[in-house]
């Protein structure tokens, strides 16, 4: 992986991790990155922790340093714990998990790997687990750290450990 | 057929959960008006895309119109004479991209860099993470997009 960032990042000093980014180089798209992130953590029917239980998944799937050494405070304080984080980085966390909280691992795993081979028995546990909304909700989540986290890795600069850092949602 | 709501098409699934649905639309919708990147070339990114994740519905929605001759040969742009070379580093920067994103050279970064700035790969790698989840999202709800009705001709 790039160790070298690609790309010179704004020199901008907001105090949001996405606006002082690269991604704040280009205008024409980063308002609608910080409203969508927003969106993600606020407007759907998951709760906090659950979201980042697939967030920190899709990082795995992806290799994005910065993302798995992300903590959102919010999914913190909505009941995540470092032991379920570090579960969840095993591969087959079955036995340690909640079956909704395995179901979002498959979900993340089935997107990340294979999304056109997701089997009829996955598909019904996700429906007798999920309501519509949730899965929908679930489904863009995991869409939008997957790009987010592909970005991250792409402009380069990745070092090959980041400390854990806790951090609130950028706004 | 969609698993999860009633609707065929992707448009119907993100509308059904409305604040979310539209904030990912209209970011999707941004980068077709982008200066630094032509839509022609965003265009061909997304489909070389679509042929990688062998979604025919995507390959069959027209975003932005092209050639039919340049639609017809994608799969063999780098033996064609019909890319320019800003559309080829796209479209290299493009598979690397979908294969692993770790495997990204910072000669094939460059490349896209010598035809569009450092802006354009930004740019170039945030629609290709919109592309590619619209892309994963359609498959994985078993949709069709907008325009295209049957998901697996």
């Amino acid at each position: 992986m790039a160790t070298e960032a690609r790309v010179q990042a704004p020199a901008s000093d907001t105090g949001n991790v996405i606006r002082d980014s690269a991604l704040g180089i280009v205008p024409q798209t980063l308002e609608h990155y910080l409203a969508l992130n927003a969106a993600i953590w606020d407007a759907g029917p998951l709760n906090a922790a659950e979201i980042e239980l697939a967030r920190l998944r899709n990082a795995q799937h992806v290799g994005c340093v910065f993302c798995q050494a992300v903590r959102y405070d919010v999914a913190m304080a909505a009941g995540l714990t470092e032991e379920k984080v570090q579960i969840i980085r095993q591969q087959s966390p079955a036995e340690q998990l909640s079956p909704r909280e395995n179901l979002i691992i498959a979900f993340t795993d089935q997107y990340a790997q294979d999304p056109a081979g997701l089997n009829e028995g996955l598909k019904g546990d996700l429906l007798e687990e999920f309501s519509e909304q949730e899965l929908l909700h679930l489904s863009l989540v995991v869409a939008y750290f997957n790009g987010f986290s592909r970005c991250a890795v792409g402009l380069g600069g990745m070092p090959d450990h980041v400390p854990v850092m806790e951090i609130s949602v950028p706004r | 057929m969609s698993w999860i709501i009633d609707g065929a098409d992707r448009e119907t699934h993100t509308a059904a959960l409305p604040v979310i649905g539209d904030h990912f639309e209209q970011l999707y919708a941004s980068f077709w008006e982008l200066p630094q990147l032509p839509a022609q070339t965003l265009e061909l990114c997304r489909l070389r895309l679509a042929q990688l994740h062998r979604s025919h519905a995507d390959f069959e929605l027209q975003k932005y119109p092209l050639a039919s001759a340049k639609r017809d040969s994608l799969k063999d742009w780098h033996r064609g004479e019909l890319f320019t070379a800003a559309e080829r580093a796209c479209l290299e920067f493009t598979e690397i991209y979908a294969m692993d994103c770790r495997n990204i050279t910072d000669e094939q970064a460059t490349a896209v860099k010598q035809h569009h700035g450092e802006v354009g790969l930004v740019a170039l790698l945030q629609a290709l993470g919109v592309f590619d989840g619209v892309i994963r999202l359609g498959l994985i709800w078993q949709t069709s997009a907008t325009g295209v009705t049957d998901n697996g001709h």
